[in-house]
């Protein structure tokens, strides 16, 4: 799994290419923490990823709590079929603020 | 497969590639690889607590109406009180791994003998008519 980080205006855009697994997991979380410390608002794009698993989406849960915590904004854009599969196998696609594209995610605010 | 995380992708590839041959679509595929992968998910972690020197057999089969795993580890076993407790569709973060398994395959078994825990699951494969 690779991931990157760069801004836009105020907005931390996080992307992630590869797996999201038991096994990365881990460093997703560490960097969605990170970043939503150091900004208000933060979008996550899945456009990337090949698989994400049960634990990505528990890590996406917390740090989506932790962004209401902290009166922050947490929106995800880009997900293919496959990882929309596996957030309404999970339920909890209603949970989350998704938009199809960045432009729309940055325009969201 | 050794209780490491690093495996999983192999093990995924091979399910994958397995579905794809025996008949399934590409989501039926997708939906089957993320249930197995919960499943060895849950092994690691739980019977074998992150650790990654354990071992877990997987056996894939191919029975007269789908497909047949069976994964067998030597760690913790399960506790069934805990299997699925959790309410699906809410916004807490533990436990989805076991509902996907329910949800996505058809019969789910775990149990607890003398050769280690053993977690069955099969799918059929409904052939078009």
């Amino acid at each position: 799994m690779k991931i990157s980080i760069r801004d836009a205006g105020e907005t931390k855009i996080v992307e992630i290419e590869g797996d999201v697994d038991l096994g990365t997991s881990p460093d997703l979380r560490r960097t969605l923490f990170d970043s939503l410390l150091h900004a208000p608002r933060l979008a996550l794009n899945l456009a990337a990823i090949r698989y994400i698993d049960s634990s990505g989406i528990a890590t996406l849960i917390e740090v989506l709590k932790d962004s209401q915590r902290r009166n922050k904004q947490f929106v995800l854009f880009g997900l293919s079929p496959a990882v929309r599969q596996v957030f309404h196998l999970t339920h909890v696609i209603s949970i989350f603020q998704v938009f199809q594209t960045e432009e729309e995610a940055l325009g969201s605010a | 497969m050794p209780s490491d995380p690093r495996y999983l992708p192999v093990v995924r590839g091979a399910i994958c590639a397995l579905s794809a041959t025996m008949g399934w679509d590409e989501s039926d595929c997708r939906a089957i690889t993320l249930a197995l992968d919960e499943a060895l998910a849950n092994i690691i972690r739980h019977a074998y607590h992150n650790r990654a020197d354990g071992v877990i057999e997987v056996e894939c089969r191919e029975t007269a109406d789908g497909l047949e795993v069976t994964m067998l580890d030597k760690g913790e076993a399960a506790d069934g009180t805990r299997i699925c407790a959790r309410a699906i569709a809410c916004d807490q973060p533990g436990g989805l791994g076991t509902h996907i398994i329910r949800d996505v395959m058809d019969t789910v078994s775990y149990q607890a003998t003398p050769a280690g825990n053993r977690f069955v699951a099969t799918k059929r494969l409904r052939k078009a008519t």
